[in-house]
């Protein structure tokens, strides 16, 4: 199966938290889980070259080649599946949140209703259903897109752009940098 | 395991580090985790706030990309249909978390609301819901939810219910209200509404039929200003109505639409990413404005100076529709002498906006074809909001832009029953007219001259309930309306509410209104009823279908109450026997009843376009009225002019001595809606404090810092909040947003003696305060 991208245009988030919401009633992440899978961070109005600015990025897991999740995992909880996504298995995870200390992006959560860590998957179940995932459906700002990779490359064309793992973010404004 | 507390560098909060650290990083070699040493100082949430932050970076590179309308999915509609992967029911229904009214479509598992999603079928949301409709199964199932009616049995405000029958709480009303009636007279009894869910209409009404006065605070400070101010000039509202699908510029005034009204945002958002131009007014940096190609950062409370300077630019550097202005507009010559005055230079002074910056935000409106104006509720609370709203209009209608696709586009001739059918408006007499409080000051709100639903003047009725004055008001039975969040000077408005000798309230929850009221009595949510919604807000050519899906305790539809409450008061035959029954008649027109119109889950009518060259425009000179003879009869001025706020560092400079800074108040924050929804805990977590937002330099000033408690003040009174520094708001001014309860209350500081002439809004936007560091 070709994996599809999660594409995220940052110069259409609006913080308007519907990806937010949606996420977390797919995945009934109630308030007790306290797990946001998605969530907006703001980037606070600021100066550059005599205009203020503001922007907001929404983040989610971006089910990474290599998931520094997984290596921290003691009981081989998390891999990955067929399709490029990683999986995190209820039945096996023991709750002992190492992976959520070791996600250098603060998208792994801890369930406390559960009891164990979960992240996106991506809707699995809603793309098997011929549905997008309930962030981008969702998204009023249109943001959020589900596209193949050579849709990828049409809406990224000499845009900066920065992909990890699934994620794609895009800008028209700023030189997105290196994450580290 | 050994759990060891670290505290995260960035914030400080405690995290926990769990297990032993170097092993892992020893074993996990390959991945050289060194670059994420600095991460793991950081608590979770500061990790995906560094990484935003690092992401967009600091280096500004624009570059001229091409940006994309995302592709909408479109399924085809059926109004009820199974999802197979869980095995749900799911029901074609219209969200009402807000008075917008969104298709969405509600998961049913068990007999029990699952989920609430999007419709993906829907023309209007194209699958989309904002968090608060996304969030309705927590309103729907809330444990703090009024379930049965209740009776007050300690003292008033004390909190001490009893639980009642329904029957034995319509009694009540009725028996008091008959003999409140009796001794003070006819006119001691007013109604109250609020947020109206697709039942103003049908509030009116019952008002009418009853024969008695009613008052909401989204009546003179919202809607009806704007509303008012565009039917005057245009015969029809249109200036609601942008229609973004072809327009090529924005001129977004005063509204965040994201926050306020998500289908309009997406809309927004749409055009923009297909290259639209955008230009925002608005003193706040707000979503909207960091989006735009031109941000005007306006000086509260002077839209209609703005307006007044556009148009001199485009009347002065003839960029108007010459053709269309010839045809179709009535007084140009003297809206030409007026706007003479409103030089960019002077416009700048009042308003501060550069004047370079207004005379290119009107070029860039009146030269890019065709372009849209979005407008809401900011400009219905200043000091002459008629003004302003007839100035914005007026940009509209000489630029050439009303009812063309891409423009603002005039109400569509739908299949409904004409107004007054429905409200029962003819059973109104003279006498009634006259007798509305706040009548003569105000002729579009409660007089004669109102063009929408008349209503009382909300100042003139606490007088009348303090004062006697000219006559006692003794009850008031409110529907839907949180009173003493939603109106301004709150002190005032619950002593008024407190001496009142009876009060009944219908709400969701237990509000801080509903608990100084004696009877209490529980209404249903959006999914527990049925109903057809039209809402030109949201679409002006469909009607929508919302079905009945949960029943919650005891709660009743809106319609219900009303229709029982009418019964009991002795003129049911008035209303409708049943909700059906007046969904059936509000579906006559369209040959159908709702049995019917719920298999097919919508009606649409196809947009049409210059609607107005068949029979002219509804004005009395059957064109655009610039210049306007019924308001000179009136004794108001016929051409739309600037008033300074009453309260400003120019109309009051010593008032401004001790209170130097502008209050604007009423931004919208995405998560509430009004006084409602605080208490859902995944939208209250989103933003959990009242953030009073200031300038930097001016918080120095005052030595406050980012998140300390501070206290505001005005000649009314106290408030409390916390401090949220900005650069996105001018040094002389701060805002703080409304609706919030008990010390948090921004109406505690604001003033409602001061209304705009014609219709009576409170200046919500433009009133004086000062602010101090609390402790």
């Amino acid at each position: 199966m070709s994996q599809k991208i999660l594409f995220i245009d940052v110069d259409n988030c609006v913080r308007c938290y519907a990806c937010e919401i949606a996420c977390r009633q797919e995945h009934g992440l109630t308030f007790d889980t306290k797990s946001r899978w998605c969530q907006v961070m703001a980037v606070e109005p600021r100066w550059a070259e005599n205009e203020l600015h503001m922007d907001f990025v929404p983040t989610m897991c971006f089910q990474c080649d290599d998931p520094i999740c997984a290596y921290f995992c003691p009981v081989d909880a998390i891999s990955r599946s067929e399709d490029g996504i990683v999986v995190v298995d209820e039945d096996t995870c023991v709750g002992c949140k190492l992976c959520i200390y070791g996600c250098p992006y603060g998208v792994m959560f801890y369930n406390e209703v559960k009891g164990v860590a979960g992240k996106c998957d991506l809707c699995t179940s809603r793309i098997h259903h011929g549905l997008e995932p309930a962030c981008v459906q969702h998204c009023i700002g249109g943001a959020l897109q589900f596209v193949t990779r050579e849709e990828l490359t049409v809406l990224t064309a000499q845009r900066h752009t920065l992909s990890v793992g699934t994620v794609s973010y895009a800008s028209s404004k700023w030189k997105l940098t290196e994450l580290f | 395991m050994k759990d060891t507390d670290n505290y995260c560098v960035r914030c400080g909060e405690p995290f926990t580090e769990h297990g032993p650290l170097n092993k892992i990083l020893e074993n996990a070699g390959q991945l050289n985790l060194e670059k994420f040493l600095e991460r793991f100082e950081l608590c979770q949430k500061c990790r995906a706030q560094v990484f935003a932050e690092r992401l967009i970076g600091n280096r500004l590179e624009k570059v001229r990309g091409s940006q994309h309308t995302p592709k909408r999915r479109r399924k085809k509609l059926r109004t009820i249909q199974t999802d197979t992967r869980v095995g749900s029911t799911v029901y074609k229904s219209e969200c009402f978390t807000c008075n917008q009214g969104c298709d969405a479509l509600v998961h049913v598992k068990d007999g029990k609301v699952i989920r609430v999603e999007g419709d993906p079928s829907s023309a209007v949301t194209q699958g989309t819901l904002c968090c608060k409709g996304l969030a309705s199964k927590e309103l729907l199932y809330h444990p703090d939810r009024l379930v049965r009616p209740l009776k007050r049995v300690g003292k008033r405000g004390e909190g001490t219910w009893q639980r009642i029958s329904w029957d034995e709480a319509l009694d009540t009303i009725t028996d008091r209200f008959h003999e409140i009636e009796r001794k003070y007279g006819e006119n001691s009894i007013a109604l109250a509404t609020g947020t109206n869910r697709g039942w103003v209409r049908y509030f009116s009404r019952f008002a009418n039929a009853y024969g008695k006065q009613w008052i909401g605070p989204g009546i003179a400070q919202c809607f009806y200003p704007r509303m008012t101010g565009e039917i005057l000039v245009l015969g029809s509202n249109a200036i609601e109505n942008p229609q973004y699908d072809h327009t090529q510029c924005m001129l977004v005034w005063g509204v965040n639409p994201t926050n306020t009204w998500p289908v309009k945002g997406l809309g927004m958002m749409e055009a923009r990413s297909r290259g639209a131009k955008m230009i925002v007014v608005d003193p706040v940096f707000s979503e909207a404005a960091s989006k735009a190609d031109m941000w005007l950062q306006i000086r509260p409370g002077t839209d209609a100076a703005l307006a007044l300077g556009m148009l001199h630019v485009i009347i002065e550097e003839e960029l108007y529709d010459k053709e269309f202005v010839d045809k179709w507009c009535f007084g140009f010559k003297d809206l030409m002498g007026r706007v003479e005055r409103y030089t960019t230079s002077k416009v700048e002074e009042i308003t501060w906006v550069p004047g370079s910056k207004i005379r290119m935000s009107a070029v860039m409106y009146a030269t890019t074809k065709p372009a849209s104006i979005t407008q809401c509720l900011s400009i219905d609370q200043n000091a002459d909001t008629i003004s302003t709203s007839r100035a914005i209009a007026m940009l509209a209608a000489i630029t050439g832009n009303i009812d063309v696709p891409g423009g603002n586009l005039m109400s569509m001739p739908m299949k409904e029953h004409h107004r007054s059918k429905e409200t029962l408006s003819d059973y109104l007499t003279k006498e009634q007219h006259e007798k509305r409080l706040g009548s003569k000051e105000y002729p579009f709100l409660a007089g004669e001259a109102c063009i929408l639903q008349p209503s009382a003047h909300n100042h003139a009725v606490w007088q009348a309930i303090l004062t006697g004055k000219p006559y006692p008001v003794r009850a008031i039975y409110c529907q839907g309306s949180n009173i003493i969040a939603g109106y301004a000077n709150t002190r005032m408005v619950i002593d008024a509410l407190r001496s009142l000798d009876f009060f009944a309230v219908a709400d969701f929850f237990m509000t801080e209104t509903a608990n100084v009221a004696d009877i209490v009595l529980p209404v249903a949510t959006w999914m527990e009823r049925s109903s057809v919604t039209h809402n030109d807000q949201t679409s002006i050519n469909n009607f929508h279908l919302q079905q009945k899906i949960a029943q919650i305790g005891e709660c009743w539809s809106d319609f219900k109450i009303l229709n029982e409450l009418a019964k009991k008061l002795g003129f049911g035959e008035r209303m409708f026997p049943d909700d059906e029954a007046y969904l059936d008649f509000l579906l006559e027109p369209s040959g159908m009843t709702f049995q019917e119109f719920k298999k097919v889950g919508v009606i649409s009518v196809p947009y049409s376009f210059k609607k107005y060259e068949a029979r002219g425009f509804n004005t009395p000179s059957r064109k655009i009225q610039l210049y306007d003879n019924r308001l000179k009869d009136l004794g108001f001025d016929p051409l739309p002019n600037y008033r300074e706020p009453t309260e400003s560092p120019v109309s009051t400079p010593e008032l401004a001595k001790e209170y130097p800074l502008i209050i604007t108040t009423g931004g919208r924050v995405p998560v509430f809606r009004h006084s409602e929804l605080r208490n859902i805990q995944i939208l209250r977590e989103l933003v959990p404090e009242l953030l009073v937002s200031i300038n930097p330099k001016t918080a120095e000033q005052f030595g406050i810092d980012d998140g300390s408690p501070v206290i505001l003040e005005s000649p009314r009174g106290s408030m409390d909040a916390k401090a949220y520094l900005t650069e996105g708001i001018d040094p002389r001014v701060v805002q703080v947003p409304s609706h919030w309860g008990g010390k948090n209350n921004v109406n505690r500081i604001m003033d409602n003696e001061s209304c705009a002439p014609m219709i009576g809004s409170i200046q919500h936007r433009c009133q004086l305060c000062r602010i101090r560091r609390k402790g």
